[in-house]
């Protein structure tokens, strides 16, 4: 037979079953509830149990009188029944040296007249009183045995009710005289029908039976440390669970998805050698585009470009010695060999204040600020851009960029770099360029890849610096400028259709972010 | 970058030859091109441009001359640049032309008799030299009128704007130029260039016909093409003279690769230009560049030879002299952007094609490092984790009502914050100046999400400092928050504590009164006698402007003063 069946059983139905065990003969719920001392309820939610379980069986329905006591019962159970009450006013009044008749008696009884009455006749017929010539009543001296029995009968059934055949005959008709009947409910007893259902083990029951009471463990749940401190566990079975159930969901501390791309994408730049270079939010046109030789009329520099600063609008100091050099470069090329933009170039607007639009603005610092040569640098960079927020278009967002400056650096090392980036970023070995435009790179360079998922994907722009970007600032080496555009592969990972996703303020949706990153 | 369109049979007629898709795509690159889309029921490609330095190469003609040369290996030879003699068509410009819009070019095209497409290429050249490269007709602006009513000399001066009155395109009746500013959609589009001059640009002929009003618009009788014209004068205005100059070129050359006989025109100037006060349009600007066949070996990183250099630039349209060690390179007159040797190489590589160049991979050594503030950024980010917080990440373009009002400050010197001049939308006005503003962005929108809620965010923030060059310092803050039925102080201050013990850091608490915080609930938080931060449980107010329903404790924190100066 299946054994497992004894580990899904519910310590109440371990305690009925062995309780049914330890008899070959039928138990009712009476029984039951004497020998396991559970509450009724809990004795027949158990057999409910066994019994779809098939480890037990109903053996017998039969129908009995069950005697119980009513309010008058009790009543006379905590006060006094008739007789009893009879005898002791007999009794108070022979003390009293006082004659008590039956009317006496009557107009003091607590009881309906019917049944002082028919206490009396009681009495009088066993013999424990008599009528005295006169009226009065007295006592015999004769022991009452209808006193007696009565008290008895409504001590046993105070305590529960019980069959009419587990009393003696003689009790039986007593009972059946008080008993409630029709057209009088003023009794002390009443007598009903009721089903008496008697449980056996099956053999399938029976032998579980066996094997529950071979093991001498009793079940719990919870491993305690007070069970460990004192060895007590031993004692014990620990109730098996069903663990294909789903667990309760946790909120956990975890990096932000989106930023554990971007972790990804500096480790491995920091892998290849790239240091990290940082520059402020606010920038000055100077650094953002004349640094980069964006011409001042140049139209990705109108008002409807970028975001202008409103207070203050320019910057206290002029970044001297550049200022002055790059305004020369932009008018005639300066020292660079370049012919320049051969316009008027307005120093005042350099210091116009704006919010960082693009990533090169931290390159163009860091090549005024005496970079190491050779070196490679990155940043990941915020950026704003002037454009209206929707599924494509944010308003802020990040640009990976950096710069290499060495005597080693040319087209050819340009594209090599853009190959050791389409392995590392994308995983890509197939790449494609294509001539571009930068403003600030000559020669510029698309660089296409092909993402083993993705397929063919634009992955970033690059360049040489044009010597009227790099000269100026005082670097005199040729420069890689590179940028990546990740946001897409991030978003793919993400499974982020909205590029509003990659900062949503939706926790839920934060919380079940996920993705996959080299 | 502008987006062209133009049909396939149109390129073609202009390659003479044919090209399957797969052939255009592959010489896109040529002319930094991208396709965009191909319509294959109608035969129409629209094509991306990159160049912005190119406006040659802004039309199909354009391109097609550039595939051209690189097919055939000879740039055409156009005559006009160097006409020589007494030539009859003149404009004359009047002296005060030149304190609103001083420059002028024109020519005629003759013996083209105008299509369906050329009249559409010619009208999506105008736009876009006229829009992108001409600034929306700032500094350049194109009329092309019928050329046989016209009677020469023409005249380009100054009237005052109600002096005279002409039909304008796309109007029946005769309107002044002040109506024409008020009324005329094009009026209203530019009026503004002429804002401030008390007379406007005219141009008219020897009979007083009223050709145009410059940069605006066209008479309705002269200045209106229509297929099967057959001459046409071709006319360039602006504030720029090489620009002016190269508009004309593009212009001209483009009709004469259609067929048209490109007839030259002398401006008259009553003062000085760069060119002289005669100046005989189309005129070649192009002048040669000497460089040297080193510059562009180094910089494409092949020893190439002057030869092979020669030949690629020969077959991208440059006319090239070239000794043994230096090229003069003369770029062809409808090309103005060879600033440096820099882009003389670009050209020879586009010319050579990328692909011709085998990737080197860079090998001299260097050490790769995070900053400092990002190293410190990234252990805190650690701990933080281990505490069990959500990492959020955020924009930091915020509204002004959510760094300010719903955090129940008022915007007093040191709680300013940087704000644009030019929002385009309220929400974005402003920089974040604390982070704390986006981790209750994310409470007010996440009440479904179930609690507890811990959140942190460590970056950058705007802080107004108007001691600071910039009027503001880039700081890196770490802000995080704790929202539960149960969150307090204590609860947050346990975290705060470990961290900063994680951290090395030995710091206290002194009690403040914070406008965002329960009195009594909030302290500053002092590392080496310096407020790094505050911590507190919020004020109700501040909960209810975000309409959040959840306690919260929060801590927002000055990262970078934790770095002590090396």
């Amino acid at each position: 037979m299946d054994l497992t069946t004894i580990e899904t059983l519910h310590p109440l139905e371990i305690k009925v079953l062995l309780a049914l065990a330890q008899k070959d003969a039928p138990q009712t719920d009476s029984d039951l509830v004497q020998s396991t001392g559970l509450e009724p309820s809990q004795i027949s939610m158990a057999l409910g149990w066994l019994q779809t379980k098939s480890l037990v069986r109903l053996e017998s329905e039969t129908v009995i009188p069950i005697v119980s006591l009513t309010e008058v019962g009790f009543r006379y159970l905590q006060e006094s029944s008739p007789p009893e009450w009879i005898l002791r006013q007999i009794e108070e009044a022979h003390h009293r040296h006082v004659r008590l008749t039956v009317q006496a008696l009557q107009t003091q009884s607590p009881f309906p007249p019917n049944a002082l009455s028919r206490a009396i006749g009681l009495l009088k017929k066993e013999g424990s009183v008599q009528l005295a010539p006169g009226g009065s009543l007295e006592a015999t001296g004769l022991p009452s045995s209808l006193c007696q029995q009565l008290r008895a009968v409504l001590q046993q059934l105070g305590e529960s009710s019980r069959p009419l055949e587990a009393f003696p005959p003689a009790i039986q008709s007593l009972i059946k005289l008080y008993a409630v009947k029709r057209g009088n409910t003023n009794e002390p007893f009443r007598i009903e029908d009721r089903t008496i259902r008697a449980y056996l083990l099956t053999d399938q029951g029976r032998t579980l039976a066996e094997h529950v009471h071979a093991m001498p463990k009793e079940e719990v749940s919870q491993l305690t440390p007070e069970m460990l401190k004192d060895g007590s566990w031993r004692n014990y079975r620990f109730r098996k669970y069903t663990i294909t159930l789903r667990p309760p969901r946790l909120a956990i501390g975890r990096r932000h998805p989106y930023r554990e791309f971007l972790d990804v994408v500096k480790i491995k730049l920091i892998s290849m050698g790239f240091q990290e270079m940082r520059g402020p939010l606010v920038e000055t046109e100077f650094w953002n585009m004349d640094a980069l030789f964006m011409p001042q009329f140049h139209p990705a520099r109108a008002i409807h470009d970028v975001y202008f600063v409103k207070h203050p609008t320019h910057a206290t100091s002029s970044p001297e010695p550049f200022l002055s050099r790059v305004a020369a470069v932009h008018e005639h090329g300066g020292e660079t060999g370049s012919r320049g933009w051969r316009y008027r170039y307005d120093k005042s607007r350099a210091q116009r204040l704006i919010l960082r639009s693009q990533g090169t603005a931290v390159s163009a610092r860091t090549l005024a600020s005496n970079p190491r040569i050779p070196g490679k640098y990155f940043s990941i960079a915020r950026c704003f851009r002037y454009d209206q927020v929707d599924a494509t278009h944010a308003t802020d967002f990040f640009q990976v960029e950096g710069i290499v400056l060495g005597e080693d650096i040319h087209f050819r090392t340009l594209l090599g770099l853009l190959q050791l980036f389409a392995t590392e970023m994308a995983q890509a070995q197939e790449i494609r360029v294509f001539p571009a435009y930068f403003p600030f790179t000559e020669p510029s360079v698309e660089l296409h890849v092909r993402h083993p998922k993705l397929g063919w994907m634009e992955l970033g722009g690059a360049g040489l610096f044009r010597p009227e970007v790099t000269i100026p600032l005082g670097v005199h080496v040729p420069v890689i400028a590179w940028g990546l555009g990740l946001d897409r592969m991030a978003m793919v990972a993400l499974g982020i259709h909205d590029i509003r996703d990659l900062f949503t303020a939706d926790l839920e949706a934060i919380r079940t972010m996920r993705g996959q990153f080299p | 970058m502008p987006t062209i369109s133009f049909s396939h049979a149109d390129l073609q007629t202009l390659l003479g030859r044919s090209a399957s898709l797969p052939d255009i795509e592959a010489w896109l690159p040529l002319v930094k091109g991208e396709l965009k889309d191909y319509l294959s029921s109608t035969g129409e490609l629209r094509v991306e441009l990159q160049d912005s330095n190119r406006p040659d190469l802004w039309c199909v003609e354009g391109i097609a001359r550039q595939i051209r040369i690189a097919l055939t290996n000879t740039p055409p030879v156009y005559p006009f640049w160097s006409t020589k003699g007494r030539i009859k068509r003149r404009v004359l410009v009047l002296p005060e032309t030149e304190s609103v819009r001083p420059y002028i070019a024109a020519c005629g095209a003759v013996g083209y008799q105008v299509t369906e497409a050329g009249l559409t290429q010619l009208i999506q050249t105008q736009e876009k030299l006229a829009e992108i490269f001409g600034r929306k007709r700032q500094t350049v602006s194109i009329g092309i009128y019928r050329l046989s009513p016209l009677a020469f000399p023409l005249t380009y001066g100054l009237v005052k704007p109600t002096e005279v009155r002409f039909t304008p395109l796309g109007f029946s009746e005769k309107m002044t130029l002040e109506e024409i500013l008020a009324v005329h959609p094009k009026g209203v589009e530019y009026g503004h260039i002429l804002s401030g001059h008390e007379k406007f640009p005219l141009f008219w002929d020897k009979e007083g016909q009223i050709l145009s009003f410059p940069p605006i618009i066209n008479s309705r009788d002269i200045g209106e093409v229509r297929v099967g014209d057959t001459d046409l004068l071709l006319e360039v205005t602006g504030t720029d003279l090489r620009m002016v100059l190269l508009t004309l070129n593009i212009l001209a050359t483009n009709l004469a690769d259609r067929g048209a006989s490109i007839e030259p025109v002398d401006v008259v100037y009553p003062y000085a230009t760069e060119v002289g006060t005669i100046v005989r349009t189309p005129f070649n600007i192009a002048r040669p560049q000497r460089v040297r066949a080193s510059e562009i070996e180094r910089a494409l990183g092949m020893a190439l030879g002057t030869e092979a250099i020669e030949a690629a630039l020969r077959s991208y349209g440059h006319h090239v002299k070239a000794t043994r060690h230096t090229l003069s390179v003369t770029p062809p007159p409808y090309r103005d952007d060879l600033m440096h040797a820099v882009d003389v190489a670009e050209d020879v590589a586009i010319s050579r094609g990328y692909d011709a160049f085998q990737p080197l991979m860079p090998t001299q050594f260097t050490v790769g490092a995070l900053s400092q503030i990002e190293q410190l950024s990234d252990q805190i980010r650690t701990l933080m984790i281990g505490f069990g917080f959500q990492e959020i990440f955020s924009n930091i373009l915020m509204a002004r009502d959510e760094l300010i009002e719903r955090m129940r400050l008022t915007e007093s010197e040191h709680e300013a914050v940087v704000e644009v001049a030019n929002p385009l939308s309220l929400s974005y006005a402003c920089l974040r100046s604390a982070i704390l503003p986006c981790l209750l962005r994310v409470e007010a929108t996440s009440p479904r999400a179930f609690y507890p809620h811990k959140l942190f965010e460590i970056g950058e923030v705007a802080s107004p400092d108007p001691r600071a060059e910039l009027g503001s310092e880039t700081k890196t803050h770490l802000a995080l928050l704790l929202a539960s039925a149960t969150a307090n102080f204590s609860e947050i201050h346990a975290v705060l504590d470990v961290l900063l013990y994680y951290l090395l850091k030995t710091y206290r608490l002194e009690p403040i009164v914070h406008p965002s915080y329960l009195e009594g609930r909030v302290g500053q938080i002092v590392y080496e006698g310096q407020a790094i931060g505050v911590i507190g449980e919020l004020h109700p107010e501040v909960l209810e402007a975000w309409q959040i329903t959840m306690p919260i404790a929060a801590v927002e924190l000055h990262c970078d003063k934790l770095i002590s100066p090396a």
